[in-house]
C-alpha cells in the first residue's frame, strides 16, 4: 500500500482542509497517509469528522512554513517545519510519496534539501497542469507544462529530460497511450529559437519512445496539439500566469457585461452551462496538483488555495503514482537517454 | 400508577459484568437495506459473522476475571426479535462464548398489540432491561458496558451508570426519557427500578465502550464525560481494558492477531490505532508503549523510525489532552447539553 505524507500545515486552508481531504481519502481507499502538523490541531480536526484511524498517523511537528515567507531562509532557519519534515520521512522510507499545498519555494526546496535526484538527472522540474482544447479521441482534457519555475535557464540537455520526466508522467496519470510531447518556442521550424532550444529539439526528435511532436508556440499550448510542453522555468512561468491571467480577465469582463444590459445578462443566462462546463473543466480542486519531477521520490504540489476535494485528488494521484512505479519508469528513460 | 416499589439484589463483591449489545457490537449484523433485513431471520448461527477480536476480547475478560478472583458475569441485551435467538445462541455456541444471560426484545408481541412505535423504540427497552436485570441480580460490583453508534447505546447506558451511581435526578432521568419519546408506560416502570437503584452502586459502571461503526466523530461523545470511550476496533477497546487491568498484554495481542486474521490488515493499521486511542487521551503514554513494543516483539508492526522521538513528540501532544480533560466533569454525563442536542436534532 502506498503510503503518503501530507504537509497538513501548508496552504491558505490549512490545517482543516487537509485534515478534511486526509479523513475523507481514508473513508474510501487503502492509502496509509500521515499528516505532519501540529498533532493536537490535527486531532481536534479529526474528532470533529468522520476518519479511519487505521489509514492515519499523525507526525508532531513544531513550526510551519508561511505563504509568504522567502522559502530559501525559512528552509534554512525551521528544521522543524511542516514541509521539512515530511520531506525527511520520505528520504527516511518512512513515506513513499509527499503531497503539500504550501509555500511552493519551500516545498522544492526541501525535496532538493532531502532527496537525492534520479540519476543522471541535472535538474528537478516543477509540472503544472492546465486546461485546454482536446484534438483527437481519449487525449485527456488537461496538459502539462514543465518547468514552471523550478528552474529559471535551462541547457539543452536538462530541456530533453524534461520531455522524457512529463512524456511518463502523462502516460500514468492521463493515461495517455503515447503522449505529444512539443518544445515550447517562437516558431514551428527545428531550427528556431537559438542554440538551446535548436539543440533541445535535436535531442527530443532523437527520442523515438516519447512521441516528439516538434516545437510548440504559444498558441498550440491553449489548443492541445501537444499533451507535453517542455519549457524553461523562466518561459514556463510566464505561459502558466498568462494562462491564469487571462483566464481572470475573461471571468471578469463576463461578470462585467451581465451587470451591462438585460440583453447580455440574458446571453450569459443562456451560456450558463457552457460556461460551468468550462469552469469545472479549469478548476484546479478535480486534478488536486501538479508533480515536482526528477527525484528520487514522488511529490506532489496541490494548488495553495486548494479544499479538501482538490487535496484528495492530489493524495491519490500520488499514490498512484507510486503504485505505477513512475519513478522506475523516469530513471529507465533517462538512463537510455543517456 | 406506580406500584409498591420492587425488592433488590446486594451488590456482590468482587464480581465484574460485562453487559454486550449484540448487533454491530458483536455481530457484523447489516441490516442497512430492505434485503439484507429480511435475510437475518433465514440466518443459521455458521451464517452469523462476529466482528473481529470480539470473541477473543469476551473470552479473555472472562478468563482475566476468574485468575482475579472476581466472579465474572457476560449478559447480551438485543433489540432483535426473539425468533433469531435460537441463531445467535449457536453462534455464541461455536465462539465458545460462556454467557449468564441473553435478551431478546418482543417485537412480535408489539407487533401483535399494534405498538408500532414500540418496534423502533430503543432507549426505553434497553434502559428497563437493564434496570431489571440489576434488579434481579446479580449485581455486580463492577460493570463494563459495551454497546455501537447506531441506535442509542451511549445514552442508554450513561442514564444506567448514572442512576447507579446517584449522578441524575429522577426528574431530569424522566424529562429526558420524556424527549426521547419513550412510552408512558414505560417511563413510570423504569422511575420504579430508578428510585429503588439511585445510588446504589457509585461506582459501578466503570466504562462504556462504544463501537463506530458508523464512523461517528469522536467528538459527539464528548458531553458523555470520559466514562465513554469510542473505539474504531476491538483492539482499542482491548487497549483500554488492558490499561484497566481487565486484560494482560498477551490478550490485547490475541485480539491484535485476530483483527490482522480477519481483515488481513497490515500491521501499521495496530499501531495507527493504539496510537489513535492515546492522542484521543483514552490511553496512557507508558501503556501505549507497552503494546507498541511488544507488537515489535510479535512482528506484527515494526517500531517506527525514531521510536524515542516519535515518543517524546506523542508525550507533547498528550499534555494538552490531559489538561482538556482534568476540565471535563468526571463520571456523568452532561445531560443538558445533550438534551438540548436532541432538541436541536
Amino acid at each position: 500500500m502506498p503510503r503518503v505524507v501530507v504537509d497538513a500545515m501548508g496552504g491558505d486552508f490549512a490545517p482543516e482542509e487537509m485534515v478534511r481531504a486526509v479523513s475523507q481519502v481514508s473513508l474510501e481507499s487503502d492509502i496509509q497517509m500521515v499528516l505532519v502538523g501540529h498533532a493536537e490541531q490535527i486531532q481536534a480536526l479529526l474528532d470533529a469528522g468522520e476518519y479511519n484511524p487505521e489509514l492515519i498517523s499523525v507526525r508532531h511537528c513544531g513550526s510551519v512554513i508561511g505563504m509568504s515567507e522567502d522559502p530559501r531562509e525559512a528552509i534554512r532557519a525551521k528544521k522543524d517545519a511542516s514541509i521539512s519534515v515530511a520531506a525527511r520521512m520520505v528520504a527516511l522510507g518512512e513515506a513513499d510519496a509527499m503531497v503539500s499545498a504550501g509555500n511552493t519555494g519551500a516545498c522544492v526546496l526541501a525535496a532538493a534539501k532531502h532527496w537525492k535526484l534520479l540519476a543522471g538527472i541535472r535538474k528537478a522540474a516543477l509540472a503544472s497542469v492546465f486546461p485546454r482544447q482536446t484534438e483527437y479521441e481519449g487525449q485527456d482534457q488537461l496538459g502539462l507544462l514543465l518547468d514552471v519555475g523550478a528552474t529559471i535557464r535551462c541547457e539543452a540537455v536538462e530541456l530533453a529530460q524534461f520531455g522524457v520526466m512529463g512524456s511518463a508522467y502523462a502516460r500514468c496519470i492521463s493515461k495517455v497511450a503515447s503522449p505529444r510531447v512539443g518544445l515550447l518556442n517562437m516558431g514551428a521550424e527545428a531550427n528556431k529559437g537559438g542554440d538551446v532550444l535548436v539543440e533541445a529539439n535535436r535531442l527530443l526528435a532523437g527520442l523515438p519512445a516519447i512521441g516528439f511532436i516538434g516545437n510548440v508556440e504559444g498558441h498550440d499550448v491553449a489548443t492541445g496539439h501537444a499533451d507535453v510542453v517542455v519549457a524553461e522555468g523562466l518561459l514556463g512561468n510566464v505561459v502558466l500566469k498568462l494562462l491564469e491571467g487571462v483566464a481572470e480577465v475573461a471571468s471578469s469582463l463576463a461578470n462585467n457585461a451581465a451587470h451591462e444590459s438585460w440583453r447580455w445578462r440574458f446571453g450569459m443566462a443562456m451560456l450558463s452551462p457552457g460556461i460551468e462546463r468550462m469552469r469545472t473543466l479549469a478548476d484546479f480542486q478535480t486534478y488536486g496538483g501538479a508533480p515536482i519531477l526528477g527525484f528520487e521520490h514522488v511529490c506532489i504540489k496541490a494548488h495553495g488555495r486548494s479544499r479538501s476535494g482538490a487535496i484528495g485528488n492530489a493524495i491519490k494521484v500520488s499514490a498512484k503514482a507510486v503504485r505505477d512505479g513512475i519513478i522506475p519508469d523516469i530513471a529507465q528513460k533517462i538512463a537510455e537517454l543517456r | 400508577m406506580r406500584g409498591a416499589p420492587p425488592a433488590f439484589a446486594p451488590v456482590e463483591d468482587r464480581s465484574v459484568a460485562f453487559r454486550w449489545d449484540l448487533d454491530k457490537t458483536y455481530l457484523r449484523t447489516e441490516f442497512e437495506s430492505l434485503r439484507k433485513m429480511v435475510r437475518i431471520p433465514f440466518e443459521g448461527g455458521a451464517d452469523k459473522v462476529h466482528l473481529p477480536g470480539v470473541p477473543q476480547l469476551i473470552r479473555a475478560l472472562r478468563r482475566r476475571a476468574e485468575a482475579q478472583d472476581n466472579r465474572p458475569y457476560v449478559f447480551f441485551l438485543s433489540a432483535s426479535p426473539r425468533q433469531i435467538g435460537s441463531a445467535v445462541r449457536d453462534k455464541l455456541a461455536l465462539d465458545e462464548i460462556e454467557y449468564d444471560g441473553i435478551t431478546f426484545k418482543d417485537q412480535l408481541g408489539h407487533l401483535v398489540r399494534g405498538r408500532w412505535s414500540s418496534l423502533r423504540e430503543q432507549v426505553g427497552y434497553k434502559l428497563d432491561e437493564l434496570l431489571s436485570a440489576r434488579l434481579g441480580g446479580p449485581a455486580a460490583s463492577c460493570e463494563y458496558l459495551f454497546g455501537d453508534d447506531w441506535e442509542s447505546d451511549p445514552l442508554i447506558y450513561s442514564l444506567y451508570a448514572d442512576v447507579l451511581s446517584g449522578g441524575i435526578d429522577l426528574e431530569t432521568l424522566k424529562r429526558i426519557l420524556v424527549a426521547v419519546d419513550v412510552r408512558k408506560a414505560s417511563v413510570l416502570r423504569i422511575l420504579d427500578r430508578a428510585e429503588v437503584l439511585f445510588g446504589t452502586a457509585p461506582d459501578a459502571v466503570e466504562q462504556i465502550y462504544i463501537n463506530l461503526e458508523r464512523r461517528t466523530p469522536p467528538s459527539r461523545f464528548r458531553a458523555y464525560g470520559p466514562r465513554v470511550v469510542p473505539t474504531f476496533n476491538t483492539l482499542q477497546a482491548a487497549a483500554s481494558l488492558y490499561q484497566s487491568r481487565r486484560l494482560e498484554l498477551d490478550d490485547v495481542i490475541d485480539v491484535a492477531r485476530a483483527q490482522l486474521g480477519v481483515e488481513g490488515q497490515g500491521g501499521h493499521r495496530l499501531r495507527n490505532s493504539i496510537d489513535d486511542l492515546t492522542r484521543r487521551g483514552h490511553l496512557r503514554l507508558e501503556i501505549r508503549d507497552r503494546v507498541v513494543r511488544r507488537f515489535a516483539r510479535e512482528e506484527l508492526a515494526p517500531l517506527a523510525k525514531g521510536e524515542a522521538a516519535l515518543r517524546t513528540r506523542l508525550r507533547a501532544a498528550l499534555a494538552t489532552f490531559r489538561r482538556r480533560k482534568q476540565k471535563a466533569p468526571l463520571g456523568r454525563a452532561d445531560y443538558e447539553t445533550l438534551l438540548a442536542q436532541w432538541e436541536n436534532h
